[in-house]
């Protein structure tokens, strides 16, 4: 098994796109290729990963008309589906195809493009991803499990609104920084929960979780390339290892779990990731977690091991998780804020990271040169989840 | 005596007969008004800690707005065309005296044009709301404006029934199910003949405190503040789509 | 016409699973039999969901996990105004949803 680099990155503005799908798609993919430099050499696969794209976007068999439309033929290719971890499981079929040595140079592109559909149909299409006869029938939506998730949170931890709205002011502050997220406008806490109208500014999605605390619908493209480690120095970036990846499900129904308010499908990916980087959650120095709701970057934050369980909303509140602080997380502005294009959030997690690890990240960049780097995609309400470590240089 | 009407086409001053003839078209062209009790200012302290004041608009403040809202007319997206296009319309003929009754709500943000709501009275019982126009966006703006409007119908205007369209239907829906609205389709609307739906006095103020907000009275510094208006930033609105299809598609 | 929503109850060592699974999660036997979800429960969390799909008119609706006597878990309906975890409530069937113009029944929790 050969170690795996990222040598190019690239992604699309997050918001509401001007282009096409796969315009989207080319472009992001043109940038990681730029990026890497890798001239005049071919790919011998694409992977690409999308959720939406035969419902909302009337396109099916998206990874053969992205190899098409930049001439990438003959590569080999695929759609990867995995709900909302659909980026990071394309990510894992990358990297199992060079480390195997089937494959060198590998383009892993992930795009969606919800403005296609209204609201109403996309939370429609989001919630398919819930139990088709135990959940769904009962106008179970993501936002729904989140909520009764949430209450189980609060109820047990100690954790408070304040908490959930600190996720989403760091979110969105450090969105601002952010040219390409989706939401750039900072919030502030008496804004949207202590000020005399932000209960207004901030109404109810799914009690106790309110607007702020979701992320909104996105539409954009990332894409990363991968190549043998050994070979990452042919290119012209710094190489960033996929040093270790986990991946691991969880029953469908929320309600089976025996204990509700733990994401035992985090805990088992990280466990695996860390096991395969050889490193441990202290060893992280920057963190890309899956912010859908604010409730999930503080949960997973624990069940990554990052702090204990039920104490994530405490570290918070001491300002550790801040672009300054001890452990940053969503430097990029997370779900919350640099967006949500649903099947392609696991990609951009990793460019994300890439990013920090190569000290490229500009305004949002986390301090004193961080070396490894921590991501968690977050697939269904939790039945599917993958993690990944990077560490910079080969 | 004033001084007699100067005819623009002939070049001529026109008797006092014919000067009679042309204030009288205008009377008929010109719609009595009802008398409209003010709106008085609020503000509300918005999601990212910026404060909007909500006032109504003079006439005087129309040539401003449209201006500021004529680049959106040619925004083929989310129907920022056509409420551009009919707010513009409708502005235009409030300051020109051809519409009835009219009244026009901002929302200002540091001096800057965030929003646009109007409507009019049909008679001194019942509204009918015409458009809510978006400026800044992510804020809620046009949840708030919309609001504001429904306030001023019911509280300050005391009517008992607002008639409402929409033109896009998404907009329309989440309107019709937050309130509720209640169906009223034996009255067409004014707006391009679609049936109305109705707004209730009784509703208003069952839904009022989940959806009304923000704090009487604006202070004369911050009043002061929101004059005149500003033209809002709309380049990131603006953007357009890629003509080609291959953008397209 | 309501119909009872059911568990399966595995032939062969009597664990209850809802949702069904295609192995019995305590002995791996294939073979079960219905047994309809009925009867009290503990209600475990619940929420009020505000943004919801097409379907619906209703500006909310409320959703609850239930831990029932008999055994296992389910998501519902609540028809209750004020919820609270840790309250006793009552399993019914009733209709939840209209898709495609059809009615689909399924569990609506009472307080007891």
């Amino acid at each position: 098994m050969r170690d795996v680099a990222i040598i190019g990155v690239g992604s699309t503005q997050f918001g509401r796109a001007q282009w096409s799908l796969l315009k989207m798609m080319c472009e992001a993919s043109h940038d990681a290729i730029t990026d890497a430099g890798i001239g005049e050499r071919k790919l011998d696969a694409v992977y690409v990963a999308n959720l939406g794209a035969p419902r909302n976007n009337r396109m099916a068999g998206l990874a053969s008309a992205l190899v098409d439309r930049l001439n990438l033929f003959p590569a080999a290719a695929e759609t990867i589906e995995n709900g909302p971890a659909s980026g990071a499981s394309a990510i894992k079929h990358g990297l199992h195809s060079v480390a195997s040595g089937l494959c060198d140079l590998v383009l892993v592109c992930g795009g969606e493009r919800m403005q296609e559909v209204n609201n109403f149909e996309a939370t429609e299409f989001v919630s398919f991803l819930s139990h088709r006869y135990a959940e769904y029938v009962y106008g179970v939506t993501l936002p729904a499990l989140a909520g009764m998730f949430t209450r189980l949170y609060m109820e047990r931890y100690g954790l408070r609104p304040e908490h959930l709205a600190m996720v989403a002011i760091k979110n969105h502050a450090n969105g601002a920084l952010n040219k390409k997220a989706h939401l750039r406008i900072p919030v502030t806490m008496e804004g949207i929960l202590t000020g005399p109208d932000a209960l207004n500014n901030n109404p109810w999605i799914a009690e106790p979780l309110r607007f702020f605390d979701c992320c909104p619908v996105s539409d954009g493209a990332s894409a990363v390339l991968l190549a043998p480690a050994a070979r990452a120095k042919e290119f012209q970036r710094t190489p960033v290892l996929i040093a270790g990846l986990g991946q691991a499900t969880d029953t469908h129904a929320v309600h089976e779990r025996p204990d509700p308010t733990e994401l035992t499908a985090v805990r088992l990916a990280a466990e695996k990731a860390f096991a395969m980087a050889k490193l441990g959650p202290q060893d992280i120095h920057v963190a890309e977690l899956h912010d859908a709701f604010t409730i999930l970057e503080i949960a997973e934050s624990e069940e990554a091991g990052f702090f204990e369980k039920g104490k994530g909303h405490q570290a918070l509140e001491r300002g550790e998780t801040r672009i300054g602080g001890r452990l940053p997380i969503n430097p990029s502005g997370g779900l919350k804020a640099r967006g949500h294009p649903v099947g392609n959030t696991g990609v951009s997690q990793i460019v994300e990271l890439v990013l920090q690890l190569r000290g490229e990240a500009g305004d949002y960049q986390v301090p004193n040169q961080p070396q490894h780097g921590f991501a968690v995609n977050f697939g269904g309400f939790g039945n599917n989840v993958i993690a990944t470590v990077l560490k910079r240089g080969v | 005596m004033s001084p007699p009407l100067y005819d623009w086409d002939t070049g001529e001053s026109l008797t006092s007969e014919e000067e009679r003839m042309i204030d009288e078209l205008e009377a008929m062209l010109r719609p009595p008004a009802l008398p409209m009790a003010p709106y008085p200012p609020k503000s509300i302290l918005l999601a990212s800690g910026e404060v909007m004041v909500v006032r109504q608009a003079s006439v005087d403040e129309v040539d401003a707005m449209l201006r500021y809202i004529q680049p959106l007319v040619w925004l083929d997206r989310d129907y920022y065309d056509i409420v551009a296009a009919r707010l513009f319309a409708e502005l235009l003929g409030w300051k020109a005296h051809r519409v009835r009754d009219e009244y026009c709500l901002v929302g200002v943000i540091d001096g800057v044009l965030a929003g646009i709501v109007n409507g009019r009275m049909f008679d001194a019982k019942h509204g009918i709301s015409f458009h809510t126009l978006t400026l800044k966006r992510g804020l809620r703006v046009g949840s708030h404006l919309f609001a504001s409007k429904m306030e001023h119908h019911v509280e300050y205007l005391g009517q008992d029934e607002v008639w409402i369209v929409a033109e896009s239907p998404i907009g329309h829906r989440r309107w019709m199910i937050e309130y509720p609205l209640d169906k009223k389709f034996e009255i067409q609307h004014e707006l391009g003949g679609a049936p109305s739906w109705v707004l209730t006095r009784d509703t208003y103020f069952k839904a009022k405190s989940r959806l009304v907000t923000g704090t009487r009275p604006v202070s004369a510094e911050l009043l002061a503040r929101s004059y005149p208006l500003r033209e809002p930033d709309l380049r990131t609105m603006l953007v357009q789509i890629e003509n080609t299809l291959e953008a397209r598609l | 016409m309501a119909r009872d929503v059911v568990a399966a109850k595995c032939r062969n060592c009597g664990k209850l699973s809802y949702p069904t699974h295609f192995y019995c999660p305590s002995c791996r036997g294939t073979k079960f039999e219905p047994v309809p979800i009925q009867g009290e429960g503990t209600l475990l969390t619940w929420t009020r969901v505000y943004a919801l799909a097409l379907d619906y008119t209703d500006r909310y609706i409320t959703l609850g996990i239930v831990e029932l006597d008999m055994g296992i878990r389910a998501t519902g309906r609540l028809e209750i105004a004020e919820p609270q975890t840790g309250a006793r409530v009552r399993a019914t069937v009733g209709k939840v949803r209209e898709t495609g113009g059809k009615d689909i029944t399924g569990l609506v929790f009472t307080s007891v």
